[in-house]
């Protein structure tokens, strides 16, 4: 199937218009090659996570669509223009807090407004709204080494939505935390998310935090990382993450992933032998 | 002050009592000579005489600290711009480092004779000579601290869209600036070192200068009173740098 002809469907099974387009990217390291012809589309307001082992070019990908990297072959675009660093139509999130130690909580979440250039009393007000949405209402004066890992990253995450940009991208961000904080502050993830649909892009190798989360589930194998498999969720929202991991229909989507996902590895391991 | 605070300072108190007794008797009964050691009743004679009977010790005071602030200032200055114009323009760097590595590695006391030509016996030359090693030491810590910043808050900050010059005053410079600090402390005592140094060697006024002449004229008591003050002078000026570095960085 032709990209053209690929693309043309994807147009006509969603009605929303793409707003992240991947055509055929590869990235090379050097010798290595990192991410081998991936291909991926997004809805405008969809929830993609990718998964996949480690090293599978997941972050590449995602730093190619914040612009901080050269692409080798293919073509993305992002809300029609191809990726550059700074655009203010992106958030961008990682699994390190990247609070600044030397500024409070309050400071830290208006700094993305800051460097954007948002009028200091609009950039407050938005960061004390923002800040008592993820419960750091009474945390605003502090800083960040008297925060817990979970707080900060909720600091962190106040910082990302308060930008209010139409695409977010997130590379584990979830990743450092333990296991009652995660399930926690995917539920705050996903009530920020409701309140404001955005087109998010979402990496993680958490199978269970990627169904809970996603639209789709997006399978990459070892590297070089391929497209494996692209899985609807079709899971009722609103959802409550700390219900469905009891939940029959999630279980079942969390095998079929699973499957998927040792597939790619199985497949990528035949590729080298 | 809490009850156990209270307890170490009396310990400390009664532990240095003892010692000044123990001391004070020594040179009375003539264990040990005077001329020698000096004794603590004649310290505190030296230094009642210098600051409050006379005023001759301010004055000497008054030159040492002088030279010390001067150099400290003179040296972190030119550190700083020179350290920001490393990081800059990496290739200044590159050309200067091997000259300064061997400039640094010379001791630089052995400077103060060419310096004392060149300056004079008044205060030029001493503040040269603690220039010359507060200068390496805040430049230095500049460049490592710069260095240093972590490249998870760069990369986030870019992906937000700083500019340049926003990561460099925003993110690379408030995260040198405890190395800066740390770098700060240590040149204001090695100014003082370099001063007293070269005063020692000539000069016509300071703590140094007055050092060296009570020594050659075997005035036991004013050369440790005079070591008492220097140590004090020390205490004072780390403590004054502690103080403004909690104020300042609070959040570490």
């Amino acid at each position: 199937m032709s990209a053209v002809a690929s693309a043309g469907l994807a147009a006509v099974a969603r009605t929303a218009p793409a707003a992240i387009e991947i055509e055929r990217l590869s990235v090379r390291f050097g010798d290595v090659l990192a991410v081998d012809d991936v291909s991926l589309d997004v809805a405008d307001g969809e929830f993609v996570s990718v998964v996949g082992p480690s090293g599978c070019g997941k972050t590449t990908v995602l730093n190619m669509l914040t612009g901080l990297g050269p692409v080798h072959a293919g073509r993305i675009s992002l809300l029609g223009r191809t990726p550059a660093a700074g655009n203010p139509e992106v958030a961008y999130m990682l699994a390190r807090d990247c609070l600044l130690p030397w500024r409070t909580a309050l400071d830290n979440a208006c700094y993305g407004m800051e460097v954007r250039g948002v009028p200091p009393a609009e950039r407050t007000a938005r960061a004390r709204e923002l800040l008592a949405r993820v419960g750091l209402k009474d945390f605003e004066a502090r800083w960040p080494k008297e925060l817990s890992h979970g707080m900060r990253q909720r600091c962190a995450l106040a910082r990302t939505f308060c930008l209010d940009a139409p695409v977010l991208l997130m590379d584990e961000p979830f990743g450092a935390l333990d296991a009652q904080t995660k399930l926690q502050l995917e539920d705050l993830l996903l009530e920020l998310w409701s309140a404001r649909r955005r087109t998010v892009v979402f990496i993680t190798h958490d199978l269970a935090e990627a169904v809970a989360l996603s639209d789709r589930v997006v399978v990459m194998s070892a590297r070089p990382g391929r497209i494996v498999a692209d899985v609807t969720i079709p899971l009722e929202r609103p959802r409550q993450v700390r219900a469905l991991q009891k939940d029959r229909h999630f279980l079942e989507l969390y095998a079929h992933v699973w499957e998927e996902l040792e597939r790619g590895l199985g497949a990528s391991a035949e590729a080298v032998s | 002050m809490s009850a156990p605070r209270w307890r170490t300072v009396a310990a400390h108190a009664a532990a240095i009592a003892a010692f000044l007794g123990l001391w004070e008797t020594a040179m009375r009964a003539e264990w040990l000579s005077p001329a020698f050691f000096g004794q603590p009743s004649g310290i505190v004679a030296f230094l009642w005489d210098g600051f409050i009977g006379g005023r001759k010790l301010w004055k000497e005071l008054g030159y040492t600290v002088v030279g010390t602030l001067a150099s400290f200032v003179l040296g972190s200055v030119a550190a700083l711009a020179l350290g920001l114009a490393f990081v800059m323009f990496p290739k200044i760097e590159r050309a200067l480092d091997p000259y300064l590595t061997v400039l640094n590695a010379m001791p630089r006391l052995a400077l103060a004779p060419l310096f004392l030509l060149w300056f004079g016996l008044g205060l030029g030359s001493k503040i040269a000579v603690g220039t010359s090693l507060s200068f390496f030491i805040v430049l230095a810590n500049t460049v490592a601290g710069i260095r240093g910043v972590s490249q998870d808050l760069v990369t986030l900050s870019r992906s937000l869209g700083a500019t340049p010059r926003q990561v460099f005053f925003k993110v690379t410079l408030p995260s040198a600036v405890p190395v800066i600090f740390s770098g700060l402390r240590l040149a204001l005592i090695y100014s003082m070192l370099g001063v007293v140094g070269a005063e020692l060697i000539a000069a016509e006024h300071g703590l140094g200068q007055q050092l060296a002449y009570l020594q050659a004229t075997f005035n036991m008591n004013g050369v440790m009173a005079l070591l008492v003050l220097l140590a004090m002078l020390g205490m004072v000026v780390t403590q004054g740098m502690t103080r403004l570095e909690r104020a300042m960085l609070r959040w570490q």
